[in-house]
């Protein structure tokens, strides 16, 4: 596989804090690399340092081969990028506004006038031609910051965070659009602390914390390093501790977590986990009310390396 | 690209409502209140001629320097009655003059009965009189030291020749230039500098550290040069249109009249927007802080050069001129002030040109500084 970024030991400070902290990885063409990390992990400093908007300590960043710099503009060229902030002109339209910023790209204006259409194709804002940014809710407006950034049809595309505080309906929307992108051949590197996001449309995934990769890896990848098979909760109205003692006697169980009439065991590497479970509470007459399984999350990936939760 | 950038450029600007106020309605409004508030003031202003009398004795028809003063001054200043001391101090006394004049024992007295701005004239010009009498004298002794023989019909030309000058001199110093166009020249100076917030709301639009706009501008692959260019003449545009209404309501709505100096006027006032516009575009680009600390310090740096200028009194700038030329030298305001006035103190326009070519360097000098600091622009943060 073709490589388009190459990062190389980037750190950036502000005064004494290490907001990026030696951090080194790779992104292949073609490829959705997810950044996941909670806030203030370094992905958006990560981000600006890549597109030279900020100055860092020490590193290298190579972009389709050619060391970044402010008048790179050859690769700019190549580059979308959408902010987590909503970057458009109030005192324009839907319209004008991704004309203004395919402009920056495209010259050709039949070919800006086609490009701008497949935009508002691409986040089904059509309907929304001569809006001004003030009369679109939320997650319209995320959608018209997304459009402005990829009108240009980019090779690189920077998404960062861009479905913070949508509705679930402009969410799709905007994961469907990313993936059509990666269909039409971007390569897109997309930062964001909703690990569902990053299961569902990344290639790859580097996991952050306080500026530093902690693991990095497909989704299955990184779930091995929990050894979790997988996680079952089941609601107890009644259990006392020689039950739970039992539970944890059983075949594969990691963990046992007894809290608010809600049991949760987590399981190794094994087989009939779920059967034997229940033959137990069968077996010992122990009612219950729901009862389900999952396979193991980011979040326990994360909370197994860090030893803290994604979103605290 | 030159011409996209250029075209939305102009619509953020005239789509921004607080900037078109500035820009266009703020001048009109004031240029409104000055006519309201010093159109009176010239007509209450205006001097009219006030009686006085003067002892008509053989001392006063004996002096000559003080007669021809005198002819000359009753055109303008004076109604004079020529009388005697008795009726002289009879018409003081019933107020029906300001005071008179008397020469007596080679001294000239006036008598008046209160201090107010009449008698205060009145006073002065006895005073000038006096001063001249005295140079006639330096200059007859003169002639005696150096000449045996003494050419008094020469001397006696020499004397109102000077007197002539003096006159003539006051007549043509500001009297075309009033009080109510000094402070009109004063606002076309203020909404020239104004261009400064014009400039800098359009430069911040392109720096990451201002907006997420500007930052996705940054990552566009425009080269800085281009964007400047075209986004310094976009508001170049918006400027020059709010100074041509400015003009256009002065002119045709209050009734200005600018008189046979309009077009230096005009041209003045295009090259200080342009001073103003640069000056505003190099705050943006130099300072790293946000719009609200960038317009407080381009109205702090411009109410600072406008009073060194000289806006809020002449007198200032006359101090500085004296003291620290240099500070005028490199004052936008001043520059502009100063060529607005050179157009009516000196009879060349030789200090007009230089506030012309100071302006254009200026403007120069700040488009080149913004210009470099854009090019070489990564910040620590955004």
């Amino acid at each position: 596989m073709k490589k388009v970024i190459e990062v190389k030991n980037l750190t950036k400070k502000y005064k004494e804090l290490k907001a990026v902290n030696g951090l080194s990885f790779d992104v292949y063409e073609n490829e959705i690399l997810g950044l996941l990390g909670p806030n203030g992990s370094g992905k958006s400093t990560t981000i600006n340092c890549l597109l030279s908007l900020l100055n860092f300590d020490e590193g290298k960043i190579e972009i389709l081969g050619k060391e970044m710099t402010p008048d790179l503009y050859e690769i700019k060229r190549k580059i979308g990028v959408v902010f987590q902030e909503v970057a458009v002109f109030d005192e324009l339209t839907v319209y004008e506004n991704i004309d203004y910023f395919c402009g920056l790209y495209i010259e050709n204006k039949e070919k800006r006038k086609k490009y701008v259409k497949d935009a508002l194709q691409l986040v089904k804002l059509e309907e929304f031609l001569n809006f001004k940014p003030k009369q679109l809710s939320g997650g319209l407006l995320r959608r018209l910051n997304i459009a402005c950034g990829i009108a240009h049809k980019p090779e690189i595309i920077f998404l960062d965070e861009p479905t913070v505080a949508v509705d679930p309906q402009s969410r799709n929307n905007i994961l469907d659009g990313i993936k059509k992108l990666r269909k039409d051949g971007a390569t897109i590197i997309y930062t964001t602390h909703y690990m569902e996001e990053v299961e569902l449309i990344c290639d790859r995934i580097i996991i952050l914390d306080k500026g530093k990769v902690i693991a990095e890896g497909t989704k299955e990848e990184l779930k091995e390093l929990t050894g979790i098979e997988e996680k079952v909760t089941i609601e107890i109205n009644d259990l006392n501790e020689s039950h739970i003692e039992e539970i944890y006697k059983l075949p594969n169980v990691k963990t046992v977590e007894y809290e608010g009439e809600k049991l949760v065991i987590t399981y190794g590497k094994g087989k009939n986990n779920f059967s034997k479970l229940l033959d137990y509470l069968k077996k010992e007459e122990i009612y219950y009310n729901k009862i389900y399984s999952e396979r193991p999350t980011l979040n326990d990936v994360f909370l197994e390396l860090t030893g803290k939760e994604l979103r605290d | 690209m030159f011409w996209h950038n250029l075209k939305y450029n102009l619509m953020f600007l005239f789509k921004n409502k607080n900037l078109i106020f500035w820009t266009f309605a703020f001048p009109i409004i004031m240029a409104t209140l000055f006519n309201l508030a010093f159109s009176d003031i010239e007509k209450n202003e205006q001097l009219n001629k006030f009686n006085i009398a003067i002892v008509d004795n053989t001392e006063y028809q004996n002096d000559e320097v003080l007669k021809t003063t005198f002819q000359k001054l009753e055109k303008d200043i004076f109604d004079i009655e020529y009388t005697n001391i008795e009726k002289a101090k009879e018409l003081l006394e019933e107020k029906e003059i300001v005071g008179y004049l008397e020469k007596k024992e080679n001294n000239i007295n006036i008598n008046i009965n209160k201090n107010g701005i009449e008698e205060t004239i009145f006073k002065y010009v006895v005073d000038e009189i006096m001063i001249i009498n005295s140079v006639s004298k330096d200059l007859i002794n003169d002639e005696i030291a150096s000449n045996n023989q003494i050419n008094y019909e020469e001397i006696y030309q020499r004397v109102l020749n000077k007197i002539n000058e003096e006159i003539k001199l006051n007549d043509t110093s500001p009297s075309n230039l009033s009080y109510t166009m000094i402070e009109y020249y004063t606002l076309i100076a203020m909404t020239c500098l104004y261009g400064g917030i014009i400039g800098m709301t359009s430069t911040n639009n392109m720096l990451a550290n201002m907006s997420k706009k500007g930052s996705r501008v940054a990552v566009s692959p425009i080269k800085k040069s281009k964007l400047l260019l075209s986004s310094t003449i976009a508001s170049y545009i918006v400027e020059i249109i709010g100074v041509a209404l400015l003009f256009l309501y002065t002119i045709f709505v209050i009734g200005v009249d600018y008189g046979d100096k309009i077009f230096p006027v005009i041209l003045i006032a295009l090259i200080g927007s342009l001073a103003g516009l640069t000056f505003g575009i190099a705050i943006a680009t130099l300072i790293k802080k946000n719009e609200t600390t960038k317009v407080g310090i381009i109205i702090s740096i411009t109410m600072i050069c406008s009073f060194l200028s000289g806006m809020m009194g002449i007198t200032m700038k006359y101090i500085v001129d004296k003291n620290f030329r240099i500070l005028n030298l490199i004052n936008p305001t001043s520059m502009i002030t100063d060529g607005l006035y050179s157009l009516y103190y000196y009879p060349t326009m030789e200090r007009y040109w230089f506030n012309i070519i100071s302006l254009l360097i200026f403007s120069t000098v700040m488009i080149l500084v913004s210009l470099v600091e854009l090019r070489r622009q990564k910040y620590d943060s955004i």
